[in-house]
């Protein structure tokens, strides 16, 4: 190789076969980044030349109750996507991870909705909570619980959403938490076992604490993940009822693409991208720091 | 009490299958309903025109009348070459920095590796703006440029494949006197054909899923994508589930047929992947 002193490629090499990769990274990343950061500052109509506001864009969004109350759904639907997934995603593992007959098949079971679109995933649910003839509604009437009206109701519609991508996803972070079971020493368990530890303490003092870094992990994970929200909330509720579930994923969408303040919609994406880019430092530290394996 | 726990952990187990696959069940159930008996109190379990002549109604009127089978060669064609084309820049850049010593080498890679996280939303309106300029708007060309030229993950898979292959097959292609693309299109290419697949699939599978870019840019009813029709679709027919319901099985049925057939590596790319696109 190169070390030995055999050149095999030219020093223009390189750049020629890197080329796609440069343009992408160049047109469809780094200036389109730039671009909206000064966009941010900046009222546009995407007709006439955009006109410098300075922080405008952002003293309006945290001056705006309707606003405010995008941030919050975000961070509520998060909170619900991180916890159940992280619930689900960990009792599927467990309950897959024993050696019995048919677990793979249950496994390719749970991993279903995360390979579907998630346009088809609310259709179908919109349609199971459907007021008057949904399965759902049908299935409570018949057990005498007056069901609410889910998607219609601004107090249901943001956990129901939440819980519908919690249904979604949660086969993916199985996955992750078998392969962190799967990496527990058998030695550990058998040897708690022999101490005498019955199997909710072998769960709770030994399991739990020896799956910590993939828990951690997971967590990080799902943080990033609770943001894109934006296809199951277009199928299902379009931000509403009366903006409950208005993310900041569908604002910047809603605020771009349906109202045109290129500008105003810029600051919106930047204010995710704030939020994003601390569960994603975290993510690299988690991973620094506390993951033994890779994923 | 082993046998019991036993039980209890079969019964857990079918009951969480039901719930993830029910939904799925109800919807292709639904889909062979007519009109009249989607909407019958109480309901009928099953479906009406299962098994009589007019069983595949619902099917024949969405591909006839709604362009059900323009939209699925439509999202076919763009999910395909976007995948394609994403393997082949990867595979290249991969290559390059796993084997190849160059001036900013680093920082580049860095740069792949940190514009990854940045959400989609804070590109997508300087992105709009370029694809408006370029006359790009009404063409396939905006939701399969874009995801060929901007491969973070596979660049990241094949460089770490690439850099643990053993150093003696570069050597005994520099001394055959191979060239750098034939290095890299004869000797390394072939031995990631796991790694191309893998990418393959996930890129497949984000650009058919995708439904923010086809909003954005196809507006004439042409060139849409199966994802995109399905959302107006529903806008514009949403009494009529049963057409709602069969259009959307068509729409997943193609990534079910691969995860059915795939299953193993799907399951195991994408947890690889570490996040979904």
């Amino acid at each position: 190789m190169a070390k030995r002193g055999l050149r095999w490629y030219g020093p223009l090499a390189p750049w020629i076969l890197l080329a796609p990769t440069l343009l992408g990274l160049i047109v469809f990343r780094i200036v389109p980044i730039g671009g909206s950061l000064y966009l941010s500052f900046t009222d546009w109509n995407l007709l006439r030349n955009p006109e410098f506001v300075g922080l405008e864009n952002y003293k309006e969004a945290f001056a705006d109750p309707a606003f405010l109350q995008v941030v919050e759904n975000t961070l509520f639907f998060s909170l619900i996507y991180v916890v159940g997934v992280m619930v689900l995603g960990l009792a599927l593992a467990v309950l897959v991870n024993r050696k019995m007959r048919g677990s793979n098949f249950f496994r390719a079971c749970y991993y279903l909705p995360v390979v579907t679109s998630a346009v088809a995933v609310g259709i179908v649910w919109s349609w199971m909570l459907s007021p008057r003839y949904g399965a759902i509604n049908l299935l409570l009437e018949a057990l005498g619980i007056k069901p609410p009206y889910w998607l219609g109701d601004p107090a249901w519609a943001l956990p129901t959403v939440a819980f519908i991508q919690v249904w979604k996803m949660a086969g993916y972070y199985m996955m992750i938490f078998l392969a962190g079971l799967q990496d527990i020493p058998l030695s550990v368990k058998e040897a708690a076992i022999v101490d005498g530890a019955n199997p909710r303490q072998t769960f709770f003092r030994v399991t739990l604490p020896m799956l910590s870094p993939t828990t951690f992990f997971v967590f990080t994970v799902a943080l990033i993940d609770s943001f894109k929200n934006f296809e199951l909330i277009y199928a299902m509720t379009r931000g509403g009822p009366q903006n409950a579930t208005n993310t900041l994923v569908y604002d910047v969408y809603l605020n771009a693409f349906v109202h045109y303040r290129m500008g105003y919609s810029s600051a919106v994406a930047y204010i995710l991208m704030a939020i994003v880019g601390f569960a994603t430092l975290l993510n690299f530290y988690v991973k620094k720091h506390w993951v033994r394996t890779q994923y | 009490m082993k046998r019991a726990l036993r039980i209890l952990c079969y019964g857990l187990l079918i009951l969480s299958a039901f719930a993830m696959a029910f939904p799925f069940i109800w919807m292709l159930l639904n889909s062979f309903n007519s009109e009249s008996n989607i909407f019958k109190s109480p309901p009928s379990l099953l479906p009406d025109l299962l098994g009589t002549s007019r069983m595949w109604e619902n099917y024949a009127t969405v591909l006839r009348e709604f362009h059900f089978a323009r939209y699925s060669l439509n999202s076919l064609v763009i999910s395909g070459l976007s995948a394609l084309g994403q393997v082949v820049t990867c595979s290249l850049a991969g290559f390059v920095f796993a084997l190849m010593k160059f001036r900013g080498k680093n920082l580049i890679f860095s740069a792949i590796l940190l514009t990854m996280m940045v959400p989609v939303q804070v590109t997508i309106i300087p992105e709009f703006f370029v694809m408006m300029k370029l006359g790009w708007l009404d063409s396939y060309l905006p939701l399969i440029v874009p995801s060929v030229l901007v491969g973070s993950f596979g660049t990241f898979m094949f460089k770490e494949f690439y850099e643990n292959i053993p150093p003696s097959l570069a050597d005994a292609g520099i001394i055959d006197g191979a060239g750098p693309f034939t290095m890299y299109a004869k000797i390394y290419l072939p031995q990631s054909a796991s790694q191309a697949a893998t990418l393959f699939i996930i890129a497949f599978m984000n650009s058919w899923n995708d439904l923010l870019r086809p909003m954005l840019y196809i507006s004439g009813d042409k060139l849409q994508t199966v994802t995109m029709a399905l959302t107006q679709f529903q806008s514009q027919y949403s009494a009529k589930w049963n057409l709602l319901l069969a259009g959307s099985v068509l729409g997943v049925l193609p990534l079910l047929l691969m995860y059915v057939f795939l299953q193993r590596y799907i399951i195991e790319s994408t947890v690889s992947s570490g996040i979904k696109g």
